[in-house]
């Protein structure tokens, strides 16, 4: 499914905009959201570890990239800077959403970027145990609502959240909490919930990492619909028969993304 | 607006926020009780001082004020004055009738000669007269065993007059105290031994006095029989231990303060003058509006005057001015100084002491509220992930702060109300041995435990054995408690000057209170707010 000659390969300098307009690869692509040679390294005790050493990928607009790559290489790393839940390291790289670099902005405009124009998707699905399936959707809704333009919206953002969920064959779980569901139902309430706000892109982190081959291809046919719908999906996981099903595959090793292609 | 969803989740799908709310409610009650009771003793001495004295006092033991008459006359002609009334006060024996038999006991009283009508006008005497015909409601609600129910209207009538309208005697009216036979029953009134045969209006009592001259020594003793017309309660158990009142007249008689000739000392039957009536105190009420301090000054200025005046008239009679030796005039918080001053500080000591209660409040918060942080560690990275801001991630926590505060503070104003309501039923229930069925009641749990016990024994299940154990020692010790518990008696009314504990809320107290439990409770949930705010997201979501 991959598209060869769509990206940068990595490891190589960036291609220059000259002035305003959308940004386009060496082969005219235009690209929605791209990390350009980041660096990321955590510190474990006394000890600096560098995970990401300048590592660049371009997501085209309706693109369903996934990275790949074994545990530890700094995939879910890159896929958090990409979502700006991290940043690298300072002056080490940068990220782009359509041209604009996200970790120069304001913190108001990246909380807004990681609630309307991303959507996270995690291995251990990370719902809230308190909220039950429904308040679970509908949270990012909330975020940036006050009381009273809450009311106002109430309706509105009740019928998206049970649309979605409708939609992914849990109409009958609205009122169950998290811990009443299958591993399954629970990634399809994250989906659902990652969708909510009608993110331009879908991050999702080893999304069938912690199912079995059915429901894992369940949730992968799910993500498949959403990107027939024109979504833009990047997905890291580790395996390459799930990486297979994306439009396109790199391969993120020692630090910097490769594509095979 | 999610703030408010999740607040209201963490709030009712969790143990551990009934916690901090009962960590805070009992703080909270823990202040309110102690400084109700300690202000409502303090407003007890002020009232009963009100209630006992007037306003102001104008004060010249053993020579006693001649013409006295004039100067109350003068004081009520006052704009500031409402009444004033003389008063002869010392001290005596009064020769009770009891036991039976003819050796009689004593009791050392201070005895306060009055003007009845006009004593009641500037104190609170008439209301503290205790034996009186019920009216219909309380006669509703006041036991079967209490005497006032075969009261006619003459008890109160003889009582407030200070005479036995059936012998045509001056009468005496005691402190409900000052006779042993009075029993208090736990409900608050009055019960005579030998099931009302010792009810002392009915019976005589002799009062022994010995009067001083003013140069000093005494002169013969002096000794009259009262019929005893009615007793009082002003609820300061110190006066009403001590206390009796009598006509003015008698009083005067008793210590030779009455008017008398003055005679020739070289020739006794020559008469060369008359030495005026004295009384040794004049009590005096102002009107409404007008504090005592007011009055006070009002009457010195008057005093000064009429003593020139009566000087100059007279070149034997030798008075003190208003600032003299031996005279005092005083309102009535001066004259309880030395009682009120103490009591002032103690509960403002009181007060800083249980201050620390806040602290203690604020770091309990604090504790939760940082498990709770901890253990949404994960949570609070879910929500940086959909665009939660870091303001908004505290916000939940102080939000959640506030409403334990609100919550607790309520909930402990509510505890306190209940408790400084009941405070004399709860000591008069721990001054009594525990009731049967309270200990029956304690160690049938204890067996219910020790029955579930074994049950999760036989089940092998870990959690339930602690539990139930627990339950079961439990239990087991609070019926032993209650079967070897014997009345105690916290609240000495002899300690304590009043003979009850008050039982009114301090409601500005508890307001303040409550205003400083939600404040340290948002205090306490600052802290781990910021660390909520600081949380790395990504560490958040690696955390399990």
């Amino acid at each position: 499914m991959s598209e060869p000659g769509r990206t940068t390969p990595a490891g190589t300098a960036p291609p220059t905009r000259p002035g305003p307009g959308p940004y386009r690869g060496p082969n005219g692509t235009e690209f929605i959201l791209r990390a350009h040679d980041v660096y990321k390294t955590y510190r474990m005790g006394r000890v600096d570890v560098p995970v990401l050493k300048g590592a660049s990928i371009e997501v085209k607009a309706g693109e369903w990239i996934a990275v790949l790559g074994a545990s530890g290489c700094g995939k879910s790393t890159l896929l958090h800077l990409m979502g700006d839940l991290d940043q690298p390291d300072p002056g080490k790289g940068e990220i782009y959403f359509e041209e604009k670099p996200v970790n120069q902005q304001s913190r108001s405009e990246r909380n807004f970027y990681r609630n309307r124009t991303v959507g996270f998707v995690f291995q251990f699905y990370h719902l809230l145990p308190e909220l039950n399936v429904m308040e679970n959707t509908f949270i990012p809704a909330l975020v940036g609502l006050t009381r009273f333009s809450y009311y106002a919206r109430r309706s509105e953002i009740h019928r998206r959240a049970q649309e979605l969920l409708t939609s992914f064959g849990l109409g009958d779980r609205l009122k169950h909490r998290p811990q009443e569901l299958s591993g399954g139902e629970r990634q399809r309430v994250a989906i659902a919930r990652a969708l909510m706000n009608q993110p331009r892109v879908l991050l999702a982190d080893e999304p069938t990492g912690n199912l079995d081959e059915n429901t894992g291809g369940e949730i992968l046919e799910l993500l498949a619909e959403q990107h027939r719908a024109g979504l833009t999906i990047v997905m890291v996981t580790h395996d390459r028969s799930i990486a297979d099903r994306a439009d396109r595959v790199v391969e993120l090793h020692h630090g910097r993304v490769v594509d095979p292609a | 607006m999610y703030h408010v969803v999740l607040t209201n989740r963490y709030l009712t799908s969790r143990v551990i926020p009934l916690i901090a709310v009962g960590a805070v409610a009992l703080c909270a009650a823990l202040v309110m009780i102690v400084v109700s009771v300690m202000s409502g003793f303090l407003d007890m001495v002020r009232d009963s001082g009100r209630t006992l004295m007037g306003d102001v006092v104008i004060e010249l033991p053993t020579r006693g004020i001649p013409y006295y008459e004039d100067l109350i006359e003068r004081i009520e002609a006052l704009d500031e004055a409402r009444a004033a009334s003389p008063m002869v006060d010392s001290f005596g024996l009064l020769r009770m009738p009891y036991p039976p038999g003819d050796s009689k006991q004593s009791e050392f009283v201070q005895f306060w000669a009055v003007e009845p009508e006009s004593f009641a006008r500037v104190t609170g005497f008439a209301e503290t007269v205790h034996w009186r015909e019920l009216d219909d409601r309380e006669r509703r609600t006041v036991p079967e065993w209490d005497i006032r129910r075969q009261l006619t209207p003459r008890v109160l009538r003889d009582g407030l007059a200070l005479h036995d309208s059936r012998t045509d005697r001056p009468g005496i009216v005691l402190g409900m105290h000052v006779a042993e036979t009075n029993q208090r029953m736990p409900e608050g009134g009055y019960h005579p031994m030998g099931d009302g045969y010792w009810w002392m209006p009915g019976f005589d009592v002799t009062l022994v006095t010995i009067p001083l001259r003013d140069v000093g020594g005494q002169i013969e003793p002096e000794s009259f029989i009262f019929p005893v017309v009615n007793e009082f309660v002003s609820g300061v158990f110190q006066i009403d231990d001590v206390r009796v009142k009598i006509p003015l007249e008698i009083g005067q008689r008793m210590l030779h303060m009455d008017e008398a000739e003055l005679v020739d000392p070289d020739d006794p039957f020559r008469v060369i003058g008359v030495d005026p009536a004295r009384v040794t105190k004049i009590l005096i009420r102002a009107e409404d509006g007008i504090s005592p301090d007011e009055l006070r000054d009002r009457v010195t200025v008057l005093y000064d005057a009429w003593v020139e005046e009566y000087a100059a008239r007279d070149d034997l009679l030798v008075l003190p001015s208003a600032r003299g030796f031996g005279l005092n005039i005083r309102t009535w918080e001066q004259v309880q100084a030395r009682f009120i001053g103490p009591v002032e500080k103690e509960r403002d000591l009181m007060r800083i002491l249980f201050s620390i209660v806040y602290v203690v409040c604020a770091a309990l918060v604090l504790t939760i509220f940082w498990a709770i942080v901890h253990e949404k560690t994960r949570d609070i990275g879910i929500l940086r992930s959909v665009g939660c801001s870091r303001i908004g991630i505290s916000l939940i926590f102080l939000r959640y702060g506030l409403v334990i505060g609100v919550l607790g503070s309520v909930v402990g104003l509510i505890l306190a109300f209940l408790i400084v309501r009941n405070v004399n039923t709860i000591h008069d229930a721990i001054g009594r041995d525990a009731p049967v069925w309270s200990w029956v009641t304690a160690f049938g749990f204890a067996a219910v435990s020790l029955l579930m016990t074994i049950l999760a024994v036989k089940r092998e299940r870990m959690l339930p054995i602690v539990l139930w154990s627990l339950g079961t020692i439990g239990m087991l010790g609070l019926g032993l408690i209650l079967v070897l518990h014997r009345g105690t008696l916290v609240w000495d009314p002899t300690v304590y000057y009043f003979d009850a504990i008050p039982n009114t809320l301090d409601v500005p107290n508890a307001i303040v209170t409550m205003i400083g439990a939600i404040v340290f409770s948002v205090l306490g949930a600052f802290i781990p707010a910021a660390k909520a705010a600081d949380t790395d997201p990504v560490e958040a979501l690696r955390y399990e």
